[in-house]
């Protein structure tokens, strides 16, 4: 009794913060998805809504398409990133000359805000003056114009996102890698099995919390995506790069429509569970089945 | 050794970053010569610098807080006032130059909280009616006649142009900001180009006539076309027109809604302001035929136009221009200045033209008649949010940028005029003839333009029409579809917001 009320007193300022910083910001957001309360209305006052806002956004076709293309986005960039990262960090698992250089200079983007990665990307990209334009055009002859051409402008936002975020991956993996036991890899070699069946049957199972904690991290990353892209493209062209953080944004500051920005963060929030959820059951399931 | 190595190198760089840390930052080029003569100025006013430190003994050692946006102006405030101001009265004004986006984000959020996080923002021109709507800001009128004690000498608001009455309340007449800036949204053309003979006989071969600043859409249309096509036989980076056609952001809207569509005849973007409709069956104007034709004709001249202006904000199309890139372009006039004078920072220096935008028949007629415009007048001022907490310190700080005896540098450094009798100060005199009369222009031509329409509700509408126009630029709907979407979108809007039945 007694060891018990110390353990809720020393977890006590855990529990406080996670309250306020975590339960009464989502509960706020809950309520005001109740109500239509934008602040330049011609009352300025919050009016009941019921589940209008919710109902709206079923409907909103530009809504839809922004989360489409987010999930498009986030598969795409986020699996990039983890092949990458885990081929990455495979190879830093071992020794060569230059390892701790390389590994540097590899972790640097982590370092850099959001934003300055998108300023930056920016500059790099910007039709007619950024650098990457310019070679293309003048080495292969390709017409590169992100604020023009949608593919080009969400190849760029991926290619930026794996740009930021493959070093992140790379260290968790690489942390996993290097805390396995060596044994059953040189067990298994000696049996005869060769480094491909090595990797399937006992690296990849062995490292799958790792990597189902890292996939969890970087999903829930890339489906909130907002300054990076903001910044390098704005959402554009036209609505092609407007991910679902953008779109939210947009909806809750520039047109300080509060009471649809609430609806539209939930349903993303519980989307991004349910993604979560049932991620978690199918890799759980394919680790079973290999270990 | 490698560690000897590794210590000098460490030696060097701390020592390097502490002496970049002790140098004296420069002034932005162009404004180091207008800071410093503004400095005399004050130095030189004895008297009043005496009126300021009285006035300002209750507040000294306060700090205030403000936001603006990163403009010529919003810099040389931030830059010279805001050290002057400090040095005379012992108030310190910690100033805040952002992104245009990022600016109202933290303005509203902070006025609308009432956090109390800043004293001054910067209020645009647009937003005033939305702010108050919502009573966002104090009233200067009735603070500065509650404490006569905190009514500078050198404040006048009978100075200021009729600009200022952009800031008062409608009906009671008080005013709400200290205007900062002024400027309209000129037509800027490359003298160098327009003026070689070669290129004018070219130019009079194809055409068939004279090649001048077009006073029409359809002269402008062929100056564009010409231009590009002649960069491109000649090897040049250079292209017939800006446009600011960001397909992401809401400058491309402005750019349609208050430079190009005012020029075709429609006006207040097509809204009808008494019953709040958009649509032509509702009696608005944003899909008519008229506005179609503008945005058609906008969207025609991205094939004219660099390769960036499909990114291109208001910075970007004034930096094209500075570059060399564009023979003509409808640029911002705070950037006529800097891009008419500083070598450091523009290719063309000694080489632009300012004219009048080119204009449907009819458009200068409703123009001079007050029932149309031909074009954007920009603008904004400093005022004090409702819910700062040392109104007074800011109070001083906005009649001080309201003196008259800052206006001329300012004017010089930012193209921007606010009082009347800055136009005929000698340093802008001077400035005019190398900016070939941009300030005698915007003196005259200035009851042409317009501001913003009094929407009060004016980011949010402008988000609702956002999608529509980025769509349109890049090519996913017609201009017909995008403003036929809009009106429906804008009257949607309006009516969730409580205006119009």
């Amino acid at each position: 009794m007694r060891s018990n009320r110390t353990g809720w007193g020393l977890l006590s300022p855990t529990l406080l913060i996670l309250i306020i910083i975590g339960l009464l910001p989502f509960l706020y957001v809950l309520v005001v998805g109740f109500f239509d309360w934008n602040v330049f209305s011609a009352t300025g006052r919050p009016s009941w809504a019921g589940a209008n806002n919710y109902r709206r956004l079923v409907f909103d076709s530009d809504f839809l398409f922004s989360l489409r293309r987010t999930f498009a986005f986030t598969g795409i960039a986020v699996g990039i990133e983890m092949v990458l990262g885990f081929l990455l960090a495979s190879t830093l698992v071992q020794d060569f000359p230059g390892k701790a250089v390389f590994r540097t200079i590899h972790a640097l983007p982590l370092l850099v805000a959001p934003i300055a990665v998108g300023a930056t990307w920016r500059l790099l990209t910007i039709p007619g003056l950024g650098l990457v334009p310019f070679y293309l055009d003048r080495w292969f002859g390709f017409d590169y114009r992100t604020g023009s051409y949608a593919t080009h402008a969400f190849v760029t936002t991926v290619f930026m996102d794996v740009w930021h975020w493959t070093p992140f991956v790379t260290l968790t993996m690489l942390a996993g890698l290097s805390s396995l036991p060596r044994e059953p890899m040189e067990q298994a070699l000696v049996d005869g099995a060769n480094r491909a069946q090595v990797l399937r049957f006992l690296t990849i199972p062995m490292m799958m919390p790792v990597i189902v904690t890292t996939l969890f991290i970087r999903l829930m990353d890339a489906l909130r995506i907002v300054d990076e892209v903001y910044l390098l493209t704005g959402g554009g062209p036209g609505l092609s790069t407007h991910y679902v953080g953008i779109y939210i944004w947009r909806a809750v500051l520039p047109r300080t429509d509060y009471g649809y920005g609430s609806a539209m963060s939930l349903l993303v929030l519980y989307l991004t569970i349910v993604l979560a959820w049932l991620l978690f059951i199918v890799l759980s399931r394919v680790g079973r089945q290999q270990s | 050794m490698s560690r000897r190595v590794v210590a000098i190198l460490g030696i060097l760089l701390v020592a390097g970053l502490l002496l970049s840390a002790c140098a004296v930052p420069a002034a932005p080029a162009g404004e180091a010569p207008a800071a410093a003569e503004g400095e005399s100025e004050a130095a030189a006013a004895p008297e009043e610098a005496s009126w300021w430190t009285e006035a300002a003994a209750p507040y000294a050692g306060v700090t205030i807080r403000g936001v603006s946006e990163s403009t010529p102006p919003s810099r040389y405030a931030q830059e010279v006032l805001a050290p002057m101001f400090t040095e005379q009265t012992g108030i310190n004004v910690e100033f805040e130059v952002t992104s245009w986006d990022e600016m109202y984000n933290k303005a509203i959020k902070d006025m609308e909280a009432n956090t109390g996080i800043y004293d001054f923002v910067y209020i645009e021109q647009d937003i005033i009616y939305t702010y108050l709507a919502q009573n966002f800001l104090a009233d200067l009128t009735t603070m500065m006649a509650d404490d006569s004690s905190l009514v500078a000498p050198d404040f006048d608001t009978s100075k200021f142009t009729s600009f200022i009455d952009n800031f008062k309340d409608p009906t009671t007449g008080d005013l709400f900001g200290v205007p900062m800036e002024a400027f309209i949204k000129v037509y800027l053309y490359r003298t160098d180009l327009f003026n070689d003979p070669d290129i004018q006989a070219a130019f009079k071969e194809q055409y068939g006539y004279d090649l001048a600043p077009a006073t029409t859409h359809q002269q402008y249309w062929d100056i564009a076309e010409f231009f590009t096509k002649y960069g491109e036989e000649n090897d040049m980076d250079l292209w017939g027109t800006t446009v600011q056609g960001h397909s992401g952001h809401a400058s491309s809207t402005y750019e349609y809604f208050e430079t190009i569509a005012p020029t075709f005849g429609v006006y207040n973007w097509g809204v009808n302001l008494d019953t709040w409709k958009a649509c032509v069956d509702n009696g608005g104007e944003m899909n008519s035929d008229t506005a179609k034709e503008a945005l058609s004709w906008w969207l025609g001249l991205l094939q004219y136009a660099p390769p960036e202006a499909t990114s291109s904000t208001w910075d970007e199309v004034a930096a094209s221009f500075a570059a060399g890139r564009a023979a003509q372009g409808f640029v911002y006039g705070e950037n006529a200045a800097w891009i008419a004078t500083d070598a450091d920072r523009s290719s063309v220096v000694g080489n632009v033209g300012v004219a009048m935008p080119p204009l449907s028949e009819g458009v200068m007629a409703d123009a001079e008649s007050g029932a149309g415009y031909v074009g954007y007048y920009d603008g904004g001022a400093f005022g004090i949010p409702h819910s700062s907490k040392n109104k007074e310190a800011a109070l001083l700080w906005l009649e001080f940028v309201g003196q008259e005896s800052v206006q001329a540098d300012w004017a010089a450094a930012g193209s921007r005029i606010v009082m009347n009798s800055t136009f005929d100060d000698p340093l802008i005199q001077e400035m005019n003839t190398k900016v070939d009369d941009y300030y005698a222009k915007m003196k005259e031509w200035g009851p042409l333009f317009r501001g913003a329409p009094p929407f009060p509700f004016h980011n949010t509408l402008r988000g609702a029409i956002d999608p529509f126009i980025w769509k349109a630029i890049a090519g996913e709907i017609t201009p017909e579809e995008a403003l036929d979407g809009a009106c429906a979108a804008a009257e949607e809007t309006m009516m969730q917001l409580g205006y119009g039945e």
